[in-house]
């Protein structure tokens, strides 16, 4: 049964400056809960799916992320939930990652497109699994930078705050990952010829 | 300046982390550098490469997946809330009674000895200055104490017996040489601890004997 508040929200009726999702998840609402989830799940997802690169470990890491909102909540400042969620996403994988060291070999392309030209297809599929490959080439710092600016669109000081580092040491670590990810590609190109 | 040290920030420059002035350097190096500006082509590529890969959703069932799992740990707390609210609850009922017993339990109160009659002395009480023809004030000088006397045979009473059993009428009336018209006594009471001894110091004032 959905309350009126998650109804209200739904319909995009949410007053100025609140989030009545959010108040609604606070106190107990799991409806409102699971609409919390879903509109946050792509990032959460998406995000660890590439710093994990492997669907298994990216979906422990977001349930493990959701459970945690679930726990924060009452804490949580409401205008920053994104950037909580990214920097309790980035941790989550880490903290796997030092568990579980490349335990799930990585997934190539799952997602790829099988329509059109069968040579065009493969051909479209090996850069994908390539461009995939070279992020794992990173040091976990220069990934977790690379894709929370490159591939999730946060501004550099954004990403420094997420990562807690300073922009410097943000546009070090983008660049040197940009560099090493061009270098893995090159040398991968050369041995194919 | 060698292409090298352009490097990085030809890789600022193709994610468009560079500042005006800074990434218009960078543009008029790319002008004259062949290499550099290969590299920032490929930098480009590469990085449109992976931004549409990450673009493109993942499956419905894989979130939904990671929902289900999420309420369905969720939908698990609560249970154990429950079993944890009763564990509790009895802990606290144990606890409870615990305290009933303990209060409900009548306890022997065991009194500590009383102390033991040890002594009874007739007490010369301290000369006042005039009586020792002296006329220097009492300040300053060594302090004379009270002097008792030889203990005198309890009458009465007896050594050892404690204090409760001592008939205060029994405490031993002295001679008068023994006395020597003082009527100040000592006297001796000992107590479980041999160290600590109790004198009781008391004066007659021209009560009938």
């Amino acid at each position: 049964m959905k309350t009126l508040a998650l109804a209200a929200a739904e319909l995009g009726g949410e007053p100025e400056g609140r989030d009545v999702t959010l108040e609604a998840a606070r106190a107990g609402d799991r409806a409102a809960f699971d609409l919390l989830m879903r509109r946050h799940e792509r990032l959460v997802l998406g995000t660890a799916y590439r710093l994990a690169g492997n669907l298994e470990d990216a979906q422990d890491a977001s349930q493990e992320v959701f459970l945690r909102l679930y726990r924060n909540l009452a804490k949580l400042d409401t205008g920053n939930l994104a950037a909580w969620l990214y920097r309790v996403t980035v941790n989550v994988c880490h903290d796997a990652r030092r568990r579980h060291p490349e335990t799930v070999p990585v997934d190539d392309a799952p997602e790829l497109a099988a329509a059109g030209d069968p040579q065009q297809s493969a051909d479209e599929a090996e850069r994908r699994a390539l461009l995939l490959r070279s992020l794992r080439m990173l040091s976990e710092k220069e990934r977790a930078a690379l894709v929370l600016r490159d591939l999730e669109g946060l501004s550099t000081a954004e990403v420094a705050g997420v990562l807690g580092s300073s922009a410097g040491t943000v546009r070090s670590q983008i660049s040197k990952a940009r560099l090493k990810m061009r270098g893995f590609v090159e040398r991968y190109s050369r041995r194919r010829l | 300046m060698s292409c090298a040290t352009w490097e990085e920030r030809v890789a600022l420059f193709a994610g468009g982390d560079l500042e005006t002035a800074e990434a218009a350097a960078v543009e008029r190096h790319l002008s004259q550098c062949a290499a550099c500006n290969a590299l920032a082509a490929d930098l480009r590529l590469e990085l449109d490469g992976l931004r549409q890969v990450h673009a493109e959703p993942l499956a419905a069932g894989h979130y939904a997946a990671v929902r289900g799992r999420v309420l369905a740990e969720l939908a698990k707390a609560p249970r154990q809330h429950a079993a944890w609210a009763w564990a509790a609850a009895l802990a606290v009922a144990a606890a409870g009674a615990c305290v009933v017993w303990v209060m409900m339990k009548p306890v022997a109160v065991t009194a500590p000895e009383l102390p033991r009659l040890v002594a009874v002395a007739p007490i010369a009480e301290r000369p006042t200055p005039r009586e020792r023809g002296s006329s220097r004030p009492l300040r300053g000088r060594k302090r004379e104490g009270w002097q008792a006397k030889a203990p005198a045979p309890l009458a009465g009473g007896k050594v050892g017996q404690t204090l409760s059993s001592v008939n205060p009428q029994a405490i031993p009336v002295l001679s008068p040489a023994a006395v020597e018209d003082s009527p100040v006594r000592m006297v001796q009471l000992a107590t479980d601890d041999p160290n600590v001894v109790i004198y009781w110091l008391f004066e007659e004032k021209g009560e009938e004997r």
